[in-house]
């Protein structure tokens, strides 16, 4: 502050078009010039390391110009456990260019593939990523993604954490085709209530439907083991080893998570993506795109089945650097050409411009990942505590035109209005009666009223948060599990919700859900890797958008009648 | 533990709870078929019946291998030893793998425990390797003189 006068200087005369874009949304975004050596570039970075292995006695000596003594634990992490022994040198001392060659070739195999980037380096697969352009990486995404058949994942939170929001419009996600979907809280304490709302909500919505709550490891593996949740992704990689340490983790306690959810049961990724490491101030000088490919060697070499990236909650970083959504892309593709499932981001607000968010989710939605985003909203944005999603509910009619216009399977579909109304009533019911059941602070008629028509946590009668809140608390302590639901759904005539949901508990038993890139389908079969891989081929192979789903998703809000003009049909 | 050797699987058994439901138990020893909504109704399954038994994580490890994914494997034998640690206790071997939580004598008791009471030598392969890595990067907490930890 000061007040000494300013010397006057008439300000330029600005053209009126240049005023015009000054005042277009894509300028409010942030954008920051390259510093490399503070790791503030995408991928094209003379700090990082040249490719390089060496294998002596069984062992990985030298990996990307270190040896074994100065690896730091990601090396040694990655040495270990990731990289194929046998093959690593011969893998890695194939020319980039036919490895890149190998990626977009419809002529090689996914399988072809996996024999070579199970033997690649860190700075190797970089070396190869990097020769590709985006349409290249889509190109080499749609052959290498391990799943088939394309899904999407779903926000489902509350402002409120309100619970009865949570189940109507986790019911709506789940008719309207997230296979996941993912709720956190406000208010942590409110978890309990809120991971039953998303469980009995998903299972009315569609019955197989997996649920999620992201909180700290132990609450979440928690809720996981009682069977309240399905599934776990919030468990974060970093790929340095300073961050991974300000994280209070390192890859060996990471890998004793993955066996710990494995050993309940339950489906689990981890996450990790680029603009982490710069973001939380320590990226050793290296490139976003090369540490987030450690990141992806050290979750195969944990054998966690798969990863959640694309930046997630840094996408800021990448997203203000040149190259930066081409280096996403890239980290995308490395996932699934390291044999893992990705849920391929697209899961945080990160421009204002619509048509900008829109052209970051092209290189997944178009070639099709495992899940598309990672946490589409499925809420309105200032509903979704995830600090906003890169797309939310009003964009579900343009989402679904954008499939139908190019024939891809995002995953979702419209649905008509009275199947919401009814799928969100239902939810908002089955939940009273659970509620009911454990004693839980009661639903009102004016809530389920609200509910059924409700858009945001603002159109619900305010909770009583404290009853609430000790109601949460007395889930935990009274051991409630995802058997006391599937009761009280029962003895309340909610029967179709109730073998959903035993359904889904069963799995657990079975171990199905965790294999590589498992979903449930509708009628409640395992759909993973194994049995469902991806045989893309070329043209006329692999998934194909065709027969009763094409015609679903032909469908849309307002289509006119071919025969009759005047009327639309759906 | 079944007395009879594990079938060997392929990749077309998957999924098992549809293609080999036969193969599949609780830890206590029920059947999956078991698992009915009478069976809920009735009081007879508890959430312990909601558990994956060792012996399934093992078939998932087979089918693991059979698609060519040695890692994903390896993690389902370990998960298949951790069945038997209480999740108390599963829990706070995690907290003690964390980056200056535990000293090497903690790291090699930890160890120790995973090998001899729950029969977990996968796991405990596992730790040791952490803590020798640790040791080379000044992870280890250090010993206090007087503690009795």
């Amino acid at each position: 502050m000061t007040t000494a006068p300013r010397p006057t200087t008439a300000a330029p005369r600005q053209s009126l078009r240049t005023e015009i874009l000054e005042a277009r949304p894509v300028n409010l975004d942030g954008f920051v010039e390259e510093w490399p050596e503070k790791g503030l570039v995408a991928m094209e970075s003379e700090f990082d390391p040249a490719p390089s292995v060496r294998v002596e006695g069984g062992q990985i000596v030298e990996l990307d110009g270190r040896s074994r003594d100065d690896f730091d634990f990601m090396d040694t992490f990655i040495a270990n456990h990731a990289i194929d022994v046998e093959s690593a040198e011969r893998c890695t001392a194939m020319p980039s260019a036919q490895i890149a060659r190998m990626l977009i070739d419809p002529g090689v195999s996914r399988d072809e593939v996996l024999a070579v980037s199970r033997g690649l380096t860190p700075a190797k697969v970089l070396d190869v990523v990097k020769l590709m352009n985006v349409v290249e990486i889509m190109q080499g995404m749609q052959k290498m993604r391990a799943r088939r058949t394309p899904a999407n994942q779903g926000h489902s939170t509350s402002a409120r954490d309100n619970p009865i929001q949570v189940a109507a419009d986790a019911a709506e996600g789940a008719l309207r085709g997230f296979a996941e979907l993912e709720t956190t809280l406000g208010v942590l304490r409110y978890a309990p209530m809120v991971a039953i709302a998303l469980q009995v909500g998903a299972q009315v919505g569609r019955g197989g439907v997996l649920t999620q709550c992201a909180l700290e490891e132990a609450t979440e593996l928690e809720l996981g083991m009682r069977g309240i949740t399905a599934y776990a992704e919030t468990i974060s990689i970093y790929g340095t080893e300073s961050v991974f340490i300000d994280g209070d983790d390192t890859p060996w306690s990471k890998s004793f998570l993955a066996a710990a959810y494995a050993s309940r049961g339950i489906k689990m990724r981890f996450t990790s993506g680029t603009g982490s490491e710069v973001q939380m101030g320590n990226a050793e000088g290296k490139s976003m795109l090369y540490l987030e490919i450690r990141c992806i060697l050290m979750a195969k070499g944990a054998g966690v089945q798969g990863l959640q990236n694309g930046s997630i909650s840094c996408i800021g970083v990448p997203g203000a650097v040149p190259g930066g959504l081409r280096a996403v892309a890239a980290e995308n593709l490395v996932a699934s050409m390291v044999d893992l499932e990705c849920a391929s981001g697209n899961d945080q607000s990160f421009s204002h411009s619509a048509m900008r968010r829109t052209a970051r989710a092209m290189p997944q939605m178009l070639p099709g990942t495992d899940f598309v985003c990672s946490g589409y909203s499925s809420v309105p944005n200032a509903d979704n505590m995830f600090a906003g999603s890169n797309f939310d509910t009003e964009d579900f009619d343009d989402w679904n035109t954008i499939q139908r216009d190019f024939q891809v399977d995002g995953g979702l579909r419209h649905v008509r209005e009275d199947e919401i109304l009814a799928a969100r009533n239902k939810a908002a019911r089955a939940l009273q009666a659970v509620f009911a059941h454990l004693e839980l602070p009661p639903i009102t008629e004016d809530e389920i009223e609200a509910a059924t028509y409700a858009n945001s946590s603002n159109d619900y009668p305010l909770r009583d948060v404290l009853a609430d809140l000790k109601g949460a608390q007395s889930v935990m302590d009274r051991g409630i599990t995802g058997l006391d639901l599937v009761k009280g759904l029962e003895s309340a005539g909610f029967h179709d919700v109730a073998e959903n949901l035993l359904t889904v508990l069963r799995q657990r038993v079975s171990g199905d859900l965790l294999q590589t890139s498992a979903v449930l389908t509708g009628d409640f079969t395992p759909l993973s890797a194994i049995n469902d891989p991806n045989d893309y081929a070329g043209p006329g192979t692999g998934y194909r958008l065709q027969g009763e789903r094409w015609e679903q998703l032909k469908k849309l809000r307002h289509v006119t009648s071919s025969t009759n003009p005047e009327t639309e049909v759906g | 533990m079944s007395a009879s050797p594990p079938p060997e699987l392929t990749t077309a058994d998957y999924p098992l709870s549809i293609n080999r439901p036969e193969l599949l138990h609780t830890p206590s020893g029920k059947p999956i078929t078991a698992l009915t909504m009478d069976a809920v109704v009735s009081g007879e399954l508890s959430a312990e019946d909601l558990r994956i038994a060792p012996e399934t994580l093992q078939l998932q490890a087979q089918l693991a291998d059979a698609s060519n994914r040695p890692q994903l494997a390896a993690n389902f034998r370990r998960a298949a030893e951790m069945t038997a640690i209480p999740d108390d206790e599963v829990l706070a071997m995690y907290n003690a793998l964390r980056p200056r939580a535990s000293t090497a004598a903690q790291l090699a008791e930890l160890a120790a425990r995973l090998e001899g009471t729950y029969g977990a030598p996968v796991c405990a392969a596992l730790v040791r390797e952490a803590a020798e890595v640790y040791a080379r990067r000044d992870l280890l907490a250090r010993p206090v003189a007087d503690s009795d930890q």
